[in-house]
């Protein structure tokens, strides 16, 4: 499944990085990201990314960032389940 | 405290700034290891308020930290220099982290004109921390400081609790400012739950023939035991537990049946495999705790209380998500049927069916039994702390708890090592508790220096110590999952621990047989200051009941198959 994600973020040291971790970590694959500074106070993100996992499931780790200020999760599209880069939900043994 | 109360600015370096705003923050005591980039700051520690234990590595003083974090329910703080002092701290930040504990990190880092330069010392400890923190700060200005500080301890404290990493350059912490002290701000309230999902909660529960409660670590760490006991008594359901979940409960409630999971109870395990509603009370759905996920509490419908929206549907789906505080949260849901005499009666023929035994067949001294016979001897108020391994299972399954804060013990990053350091922050945050650390041959080797921080300080810590020669859950595994090719598990060269422990100033004793355990534990809990108990068992014990991995939760092995055991 593709989820694009729309994230507002605060102009602070590692704040796009740190999003960038968490989405990468929790399993989702990352197929496009813009970042822009329109007005400098705050930074815009853009992302697309795949996954066996639920959109709004990264929206909600995302949200409990301390310098995301938003995200907004856009309507989601099926992409073909078989293709590379999806990654699976694996677990410890 | 007054909100925003500003004191008259003066000249002062970073550091003493840094130290301000801690004991504005209410810090007393912290745990650290000195060290190049972080000298300015012990340079203003001297002739401050607080109160620093040296601890003798940097993951001693983040483990203690982690453990005084426990217990106060308030922030551990600890401290290291840059480099190997920051990295050596990433294991303790991590257990906080996955434990959801509070603790404001200080690490030292090279003066900001040589960060990036690999300058002598330079690590991103930012960057490496990134996955495991809260959140994390890296100071550009002094005048910064008070207001990170107190936005550190308000993170690392509210909501869901966890670790918060101040990142101090050498030339912010010796550099000067005119700043004032800020004390902190009054904290925000905490989420309210909806009211329509408790609404939507109660009616389930209302239905429900055959409910069933996960109480987990997030009662404790909310401070809701009481608000959750009264919800048990009022709606009679019956209540199992998370390994973190221990002591939100009294062993011998009539409701309780015992914790659940890869070595609980087998009537937890027979309740969870056959409820019809789950509520689910701070707690996450661990893999430990829930076997094979597709199969867990197959036929129930899911409550899931938790202060994390992030939690919500991440590994089970849940019915009703009721997020936000859990007192108002258990108080507001209000079933109106609460007959459910048949299900209860059965909950408790699985606790009479499963019950512990205690007549091993072997000869020497049955872990169990004397880690009941511990707990016995000192029925109320005995913290223990534990390590990682077999005997951190056996206190889970024998040890007797009252309340959550008096087990402590490594949930979700599993670190061999926390015990000993763990009990050193127990001690200092509860002077008046007797605290026994729990541990293994091998997980006590993980941070044996810490000998030296008991000694120094004089803490009283009790030590007892499992010893079978060998990794016993490794070797466990091996034994059942790997036909028996044992890999790097067997011990037989370790050290005399009680003469390790006298080099380092700890009385010790040393027992193997089953007659010498009753007067051992009497010795160990009565002695004045700290002291070891060596005591010596089979190689070959082994934790059960064992749920193997992939199956589901009632699928419990209770002995090797093989061969009987």
């Amino acid at each position: 499944m593709n989820h694009t994600l729309r994230i507002q973020l605060s102009s602070v040291e590692g704040a796009v990085i740190r999003a960038l971790g968490l989405i990468e970590r929790r399993g989702y694959s990352l197929n496009k990201c813009t970042v822009s500074e329109p007005d400098g106070t705050g930074r815009d993100m853009e992302v697309s990314v795949t996954s066996s996992r639920p959109g709004d499931l990264l929206k909600r780790q995302l949200e409990r960032l301390h310098d995301v200020d938003h995200v907004e999760l856009l309507p989601s599209v099926i992409v073909n389940p078989n293709k590379p880069g999806v990654r699976p939900i694996t677990r410890r043994i | 405290m007054n909100a925003s109360t500003h004191m008259a600015p003066e000249l002062r370096s970073g550091s003493k700034i840094l130290i301000r705003a801690l004991e504005c923050n209410g810090v007393k005591q912290i745990f650290g290891y000195p060290g190049g980039t972080i000298m300015p700051v012990y340079d203003a520690l001297v002739g401050s308020g607080l109160k620093h234990y040296l601890c003798r590595h940097e993951q001693g003083a983040a483990l203690a930290a982690d453990a005084y974090g426990r217990v106060t329910r308030k922030a551990g703080v600890c401290m290291a220099t840059s480099g190997p002092g920051a990295t050596n701290l990433v294991t303790g930040i991590a257990n906080a982290f996955m434990d959801s504990v509070p603790m404001v990190i200080i690490t030292g880092q090279v003066p900001s004109a040589l960060q990036g330069t690999d300058a002598f010392q330079e690590v991103d400890i930012f960057g490496i921390t990134l996955p495991i923190v809260k959140h994390s700060y890296i100071v550009r200005a002094v005048a910064d400081i008070p207001r990170i500080v107190n936005e550190a301890f308000e993170l690392a404290e509210s909501g869901r609790p966890g670790p918060v990493l101040i990142d101090l350059p050498k030339d912010i912490s010796a550099g000067m400012g005119e700043v004032a002290d800020v004390m902190p701000a009054p904290r925000p309230a905490g989420r309210m739950p909806d009211s329509g999902a408790m609404q939507a909660a109660s009616e389930i529960l209302s239905k429900a023939r055959r409910p069933l409660i996960i109480a987990g670590g997030g009662i404790a760490i909310s401070d809701s035991v009481e608000a959750f006991r009264k919800f048990v008594a009022r709606t009679n359901i019956p209540v199992t537990s998370t390994l973190k979940g221990l002591g939100v409960m009294l062993p011998d409630d009539p409701c309780y049946v015992g914790m659940l999971g890869m070595h609980g109870n087998g009537a937890a395990n027979h309740a969870v495999q056959n409820c019809d509603v789950l509520m689910v009370v701070g707690a996450r759905f661990d893999d430990r705790a829930t076997g094979h996920l597709a199969q867990f509490a197959p036929s129930a419908r899911v409550i899931h209380l938790d202060i994390d929206p992030a939690e919500i549907s991440k590994l089970r789906k849940a019915d009703v998500a009721v997020v936000g505080e859990l007192v108002p949260a258990l108080e507001g849901i209000q079933p109106e049927n609460t007959a459910r005499a048949g299900w209860c009666a059965q909950c408790a023929n699985w606790v009479k069916e499963f019950a512990w035994r205690y007549d091993a067949p072997g000869k020497g001294i049955y872990a169990p039994k004397l880690l009941r016979d511990l707990s016995r001897a000192q029925p109320e108020g005995l913290t223990i702390t534990c390590d990682v391994g077999q005997h951190q299972m056996w206190v889970a399954q024998h040890c007797r708890f009252d309340n959550p804060l008096n087990h402590l013990s490594s949930g979700g990053l599993g670190t061999m090592g926390y015990g000993l350091p763990a009990a050193i922050g127990a001690k200092v945050a509860k002077p008046e508790a007797t605290v026994v650390c729990v541990s293994g041959d091998g997980s006590i080797m993980m941070n044996v220096q810490e000998l030296a921080t008991l000694n120094r300080y004089g803490i009283d810590v009790k030590i007892l110590l499992f010893d079978n020669s060998a990794l016993g859950l490794v070797r466990q595994w091996q034994e059942l999952f790997f036909e028996g090719n044992y890999s790097e598990v067997h011990l037989d060269d370790n050290p005399d621990f009680a003469g390790v422990a006298r080099a380092f100033g700890i009385q010790a004793r040393s027992i193997k047989e089953p007659e010498e355990v009753t007067d051992a534990i009497e010795w160990l809990l009565n002695s004045q200051g700290a002291a070891m108990l060596h005591v010596s068992i089979d190689s070959m014990e082994n934790v059960w009941p064992l749920v193997p991995p992939g199956k589901p939760n009632h699928k419990m092995m209770k002995s090797n198959p093989k061969n009987g055991r």
